[in-house]
């Protein structure tokens, strides 16, 4: 019983963590957030965006880090995430 | 008192006079072994925040020392390398002295300056005619050149230039010239004198920590 089980559920886990990780990847890609802080900045300093715009960006995206940063470390060992 | 050492470059020994805090407005002080020094200072924590505010610390630290006693040499660290104790930042500037030596040899007199070219809104340029007669010109007062990341779409040219100090007048008249032939397209961002983070490579292994 065990091994039918076990050959039954296991492709079914493997493909749905799969899944899960490609979502992950792709929604809390930390490189593409780290390009946007650094443009957000970059923006700043040539004069083409305020102060206030850029700190308003900057916090949001700071947020968006942690929360991917989180995100890969809770699936870190578990899943492989695929880049 | 915390005994961890937060670490900003290493430099060749002779007394350090900069008016300038560190990380979370700590004391700048040097950790010295034979003819090599590290500027340090102390810090509550082995894993600082990458804050704006702690960031712009370090970075004022480099370029104090930069600017100090008519103009020294730094190897610059990355940000954030703490070490738990003086004897272990001794220990590294140990096994690591013949590459520090190397590397104050090479860097001497120069410095790090940063060109970044980015596309006004809405303006097209052909990108490929822009970096190559960017890249020439700045070649011509430059020693040595290296890419960097065009983290934005809107980056057209990222590149650090090491420049002796004596050309850096040259550099910047460079700069200017560029900045006036594209005026219309481009903005034009120079910045430094940094220390040369882009120029120097050396691999601090972790267990000195």
């Amino acid at each position: 019983m065990f091994v039918i089980d076990d050959l039954l559920i296991n492709p079914v886990v493997s493909i749905l963590e799969g899944i899960h990780s490609m979502a992950i990847s792709e929604l809390y890609d930390t490189t593409e957030i780290k390009n946007e802080i650094k443009e957000n900045r970059l923006l700043y300093e040539l004069g083409e965006r305020s102060e206030a715009e850029y700190e308003r960006r900057n916090g949001e995206l700071e947020a968006q880090l942690e929360i991917a940063r989180e995100a890969h470390e809770q699936t870190r060992g578990k899943v492989e995430v695929m880049r | 008192m915390s005994s961890n050492r937060y670490t900003y470059g290493v430099i060749e020994q002779a007394p350090l006079d900069i008016d300038v805090t560190g990380v979370d407005g700590a004391p700048i002080d040097t950790v010295d072994y034979r003819s090599l020094s590290a500027v340090v200072s102390e810090i509550g924590t082995i894993e600082p925040e990458r804050t704006d505010e702690n960031a712009a610390a370090h970075d004022e630290v480099l370029r104090a020392v930069l600017q100090s006693d008519g103009g020294r040499t730094i190897i610059p660290m990355r940000f954030g390398m703490v070490f738990k104790t003086e004897n272990a930042l001794k220990n590294v500037l140990r096994n690591g002295r013949v590459a520090f030596r190397r590397s104050l040899n090479d860097l001497d007199g120069m410095v790090e300056l940063g060109v970044k070219l980015v596309a006004k809104e809405g303006s097209t340029v052909d990108r490929r005619a822009v970096v190559e007669d960017v890249a020439t010109r700045l070649r011509a007062v430059a020693d040595t050149e290296a890419g960097n990341d065009l983290y934005s779409d809107r980056l057209v040219f990222n590149r650090a230039y090491l420049v002796d100090r004596a050309d850096q007048p040259a550099f910047e008249e460079t700069v200017a010239a560029i900045r006036d032939a594209y005026d219309d397209s481009l903005l034009v961002q120079y910045n430094g004198p940094w220390a040369p983070y882009n120029f120097v490579d050396i691999e601090i292994g972790a267990e000195g920590r």
